[in-house]
């Protein structure tokens, strides 16, 4: 494949995002629930497509098929079980929407600190968010530098990737906010869904078929079609890399953000059906990506080798194969795009403006669009690291978020839940977590996925009932989350004369 | 708004996919062991979530 037809490919691609991201304007954003959360009027159609292509990225094409050449089906069973875990947006979702009307939050950590009543809170879980996601985003722009590299040869450096795949981050973002990043989005998800299993259907007749493809698997590699297999998914890994990617949907902020946005709650229902049929779809074209590679190229020194090795070769057509590696970095760029901004938008509010208490929405506004290049700079810094397996590194960061799910849970279903409770169970189990990653993952012997919610969850209860509880506002919240159909009026935030008063 | 008892289904779903493969496939190397039984799971689940949130297009 030529440089120069990758490049002009690239071109035509930024031009049309940014046509997208330009139209998507609408008036002036000048508030905070404006510029990150669309006015709360997002459709159910653009928020699936949105939501699919911010969840799913270059860690399915290039991480998940690289998990699949690697371990197996056993990468299959580890994304059904995220998967099924998409369930809990049907249970919190429209909790979440409803005291996101009626309290007027604009991110997930604001939300906590108004349960639990602490402005510590709502800064601790945002830092937090932070210290776990930029390595998430890493892992993003990683899978574009070894994407652009394995399909050029080298010709286009690892490094030229994640620049690029950098700057188109920020521009996205920066246009409209919420509103180009979720269309720019849909036209990347489009993009992705089509072409992807194009891709995966044409290299299967090239090998003989769904038949012919399983005929050699389970000739030549067995082992790949059981658990454990080959030993990669040993049950105790399987254990420590599902829990904390099933929880994913309520304890990573970029997509639990979108639970405030859609106009309706029918339109959170379209978004949530229409991601599972897409994310059902995309999970198989990798999982099928990550075999095929495993049939035609058995001898990769690196698993995320495979899906470059596999667009590069001889079995896709080079102008297909040129269109996927856009539709993959394009999917990586909506990730990271979303990352940022809900970053920027929980720095802003949950951290400056508690800091600087009285900070005006346009004040904290201008303050995330400041934030939102540095936290860009920070992830491409990480991502240069080169670490080898990325859907372990991008597992590392769920890990890490997962401590938040008893603070998350508790806020809708245990009034008791205190502010020292959620405090202390984050720091505490976040640096267990973090400091089991440091020491190779596991500590006696279980890996760091498995200690963090049990442990996060008696941290929670203990401190909790040691302390007294908010429970006037526990009741309030409570209330509102409950009542999601009674929740007519517009979000407090959207008129910011009456949140200032 | 009440949550669902389909929610339930979905739970008995997630530990049938620990149980399952491990317990009574790992020894059916075939397209139609633990890669037909986790698709087939996935496909419940949609299933699971479209009647877990009927009730809000009634809102």
């Amino acid at each position: 494949m030529s440089e120069s037809l990758i490049w002009w490919s690239v071109g035509v691609y930024v031009l049309v995002a940014l046509t997208i991201a330009v139209l998507s304007r609408q008036g002036k954003a000048g508030s905070m629930s404006s510029y990150f959360l669309g006015d709360r009027q997002m459709n159910g159609f653009v928020s699936a497509l949105s939501y699919s292509a911010t969840t799913y990225s270059a860690f399915m094409m290039v991480g998940l098929a690289g998990l699949t050449y690697k371990g197996g089906v056993g990468a299959l069973g580890f994304e059904i079980i995220y998967f099924a875990g998409v369930s809990l947006v049907a249970i919190f979702g429209p909790k979440f929407w409803a005291v996101g009307k009626t309290f007027g939050f604009v991110t997930p950590s604001e939300m906590l600190g108004h349960r639990y009543k602490s402005k510590p809170v709502a800064a601790t879980v945002s830092i937090a968010s932070c210290l776990f996601l930029i390595p998430y985003a890493a892992v993003q722009l990683s899978g574009v530098g070894y994407l652009m590299q394995g399909m050029t040869g080298g010709t286009i450096p690892f490094t030229t990737g994640l620049m690029v795949a950098t700057v188109l981050a920020i521009l996205f973002s920066y246009v409209a906010g919420i509103r180009s990043v979720m269309w720019t989005d849909s036209l990347q998800a489009i993009l992705m869904i089509v072409v992807s299993t194009l891709v995966a259907l044409l290299a299967i007749s090239k090998l003989g078929g769904f038949s012919g493809l399983f005929h050699i698997l389970e000739t030549e590699h067995p082992q790949s079609l059981s658990v454990p297999g080959s030993g990669l998914f040993s049950f105790v890994t399987f254990l420590g890399l599902t829990i904390p990617w099933f929880f994913f949907a309520l304890t990573n902020p970029q997509v639990s953000q979108r639970l405030f946005t859609p106009s309706s709650l029918k339109a959170m229902r379209q978004m949530l059906i229409g991601f599972l049929v897409f994310g059902f779809v995309y999970t198989l074209v990798s999982i099928l990506w990550g075999f095929t590679a495993l049939a035609a190229f058995p001898d990769l020194s690196n698993a995320d080798m495979a899906t470059p090795t596999l667009l590069a070769s001889n079995l896709i057509p080079p102008g297909l194969g040129v269109l996927v590696m856009i539709g993959i970095m394009a999917a990586a760029v909506s990730t990271i795009d979303s990352i940022m901004l809900t970053l920027a938008s929980m720095l802003s509010r949950d951290v400056y403006a508690n800091v600087k208490p009285g900070t005006s929405e346009k004040r904290q506004l201008t303050v995330g669009k400041i934030v939102l290049p540095i936290i860009a700079i920070l992830a491409c810094g990480f991502a240069q690291l080169e670490l080898n397996l990325i859907a372990v590194l991008s597992v590392a960061a769920s890990s890490g978020l997962a401590v938040m799910v008893p603070a998350i849970i508790g806020a809708f279903y245990w009034r008791r839940g205190t502010a020292p409770g959620v405090l202390v169970s984050v720091i505490g189990a976040g640096l267990f977590v973090v400091y089991a990653y440091i020491n190779g993952g596991k500590v006696l012997g279980i890996p760091a996925g498995i200690w963090g919610v049990p442990l996060s969850t008696l941290l929670f209860f203990g401190v909790s009932l040691l302390t007294k509880a908010p429970t006037a506002v526990a009741d309030e919240f409570l209330k509102a989350a409950n009542n999601p159909r009674k929740t007519a009026q517009p979000a407090i935030s959207d008129n910011p004369a009456v949140k200032s008063a | 708004m009440k949550t669902s008892k389909w929610i339930w289904f979905v739970w008995l779903l997630v530990v049938l996919c620990y149980v399952v493969p491990y317990g009574f496939l790992s020894d059916l190397q075939t397209w139609y062991g633990s890669f037909l039984f986790w698709s087939l799971i996935g496909v419940l689940i949609i299933g699971a979530n479209i009647f877990m949130t009927k009730n809000f297009e009634e809102h």
